[in-house]
């Protein structure tokens, strides 16, 4: 997995997680108040040159992170410049001309940059324990924690049965495949109600009473992680004043 | 001179019995798709000692586990845990869970974090303990099974075995009086299960009461105190692990061999390569003995 493999291996792993979030909320919150075009586009570039070069992503991993949203921003701006007209069969162009989809791709850039400056740092177990410092519902905290352990718990056994079924010709044709597909889902959903069940057993015999209570990591760097935050959130906010 | 008992107690140069931390008295459960689960089981586990519960699949060793923690209440009979019937109130509970530890078989349907450190910290804070006690806790159990070193790792990384050890230290980390391990060493190779073995010494050494599952009769006859016997959901016979060879009927009736070293001896002793008084319970132990008749 790109995501995770990038936050635990980049040289900003050990940092507190609400330094960076905080320089990303920062990071967020200029770019979509940017009304200049040039300084969201700036903030995105100060914002993906921190990751890259200052947390170590290899860029062609935050490309390929980047890459799906991006073609999702480019359609939207499409569709926001131009319309068909579905009577004539003609293209309509925005009468302001590229300048509002201009702004909107650029504060959409400096967001994703952002967002991915969180999530490409900061591994999801350190973002849980952030989210909960935050007082964040116990519920979603919860649901994140279990979704995200059971991910790969999943993942594993839908490879093992897909091998399984693999290796026995079930994909070796399309109606076998959609065959093996389909046995495949009821397969893992017994599993999925079984592995929960277990789950909730292995709680109760630690003394779970339906709270998931984890020990918080701790960051021995905290203070001076915030330090270096607000100094870079000065920085992204002192951009939107020089170019309003 | 001071004399400690394999209890932990002082006992004053008298060798008597240790108490029964555990026991099953004719304890009956069926599931209820009518699936049979525990006939009549009567089980007595002693403090400080090494168990091993065998039998085969299906012949209810993980629903005795589930009773022994609480987590299934008999439907006849009658479960004691320090000589006093199990309390099946939230607090009494409560106080079960946190003296009887309870591993399960497959790592994963333990471990709720993808974070070891934060898996191992579940059980504790249960238990209520501030946020100090619980981190020296985490970090004796993960010392006491060998995975200080994986503390920050993501638990889909670890392999099989490392994940057991996680799981071990999960319930460790709850200071138990008795760790109860279904099949520890299934799926495990020959140098993670005797890695694990060498943690299961040192917890004994600690005074922890060990019962386990497993299948691997030469296993339980090397390493137990006291060896099990379960079949079609019924306790069959209870004896301690040097009166193997006297209770080979028991054992088939559980469907279960000799363990190999006892056949190689009685072979040995019938050719007069060994004499009749010893009886090694390992491969190691009888070599020793072989070794000595030759000097």
């Amino acid at each position: 997995m790109l995501i995770d493999l990038c936050a635990y291996s980049n040289r900003w792993r050990a940092a507190d997680p609400a330094a960076k979030g905080l320089f990303a909320l920062s990071g967020l919150v200029s770019a979509f108040a940017a009304g200049n075009p040039l300084a969201a586009a700036g903030i995105g570039a100060i914002v993906s040159g921190m990751t890259v070069w200052g947390a170590g992503i290899p860029f062609s991993r935050f490309f390929r992170a980047a890459l799906a949203p991006l073609c999702f921003f480019l359609l939207g701006a499409l569709s926001l410049a131009c319309s068909v007209d579905y009577r004539t069969g003609d293209f309509i162009w925005l009468p302001g001309g590229w300048t509002p989809v201009g702004r909107l791709a650029a504060r959409s850039c400096g967001a994703l940059a952002s967002l991915l400056f969180f999530a490409l740092t900061t591994p999801m177990t350190d973002q849980i324990a952030l989210f909960r410092r935050l007082r964040l519902p116990e519920t979603l905290i919860e649901i994140m924690v279990l979704c995200y352990r059971m991910l790969f718990v999943f993942s594993e056994a839908l490879r093992d049965i897909h091998t399984a079924q693999d290796s026995r010709l079930g994909y070796a044709s399309p109606s076998l495949a959609l065959r093996s597909t389909g046995n495949l889902a009821a397969v893992l959903v017994v599993q999925v109600w079984q592995r929960a069940r277990a789950l909730h057993l292995g709680a109760l015999s630690r003394n779970g009473d339906g709270v998931l209570r984890f020990l918080g990591p701790v960051f021995a760097n905290a203070r001076r992680d915030m330090v270096f935050a607000f100094a870079g959130s000065a920085l992204l906010f002192a951009l939107l004043a020089v170019m309003p | 001179m001071r004399r400690v008992d394999a209890c932990g107690n002082e006992n004053g140069g008298v060798d008597a019995p240790c108490p029964a931390l555990l026991e099953f008295e004719n304890v009956s459960f069926t599931y209820p798709d009518g699936q049979p689960g525990l006939d009549k089981c009567s089980l007595t586990i002693r403090e400080g000692s090494r168990n091993a519960l065998i039998g085969a699949n299906g012949a209810g060793k993980t629903t005795l586990f589930l009773h022994a923690n609480g987590l299934f209440r008999p439907q006849a009979g009658m479960v004691r845990y320090a000589a006093h019937p199990i309390d099946y109130s939230r607090a009494g509970l409560r106080r079960l869970r946190g003296e009887v530890g309870l591993v399960f078989q497959n790592p994963d349907q333990q471990l709720f974090s993808a974070n070891v450190r934060e898996d191992v910290s579940f059980g504790p804070l249960n238990l209520g303990l501030d946020q100090k006690t619980v981190r020296e806790r985490v970090d004796a159990a993960l010392d006491a099974v060998r995975m200080s070193g994986f503390a920050d790792r993501l638990a889909h990384t670890l392999s099989f075995g490392q994940k057991k050890r996680v799981c071990i230290a999960g319930v460790l980390a709850m200071r138990p009086r008795l760790l109860i391990l279904d099949e520890p060493m299934a799926g495990l190779d020959h140098a993670m299960r005797k890695e694990l073995l060498s943690v299961f010494d040192s917890l004994y050494g600690q005074g922890i009461t060990l019962l386990l599952a497993t299948h691997d009769i030469d296993f339980a006859f090397r390493w137990a105190d006291r060896i099990h016997l379960m079949a079609a959901g019924r306790c069959v016979a209870a004896f301690d692990a040097e009166n193997l060879a006297d209770n080979a009927e028991a054992l088939e009736e559980a469907a279960l061999p000799l363990p190999d070293i006892i056949g190689l001896r009685r072979h040995l002793v019938g050719t007069r390569a060994l004499d009749d008084s010893r009886a090694p319970r390992s491969v190691p132990e009888l070599l020793d003995l072989l070794m000595q008749r030759s000097i």
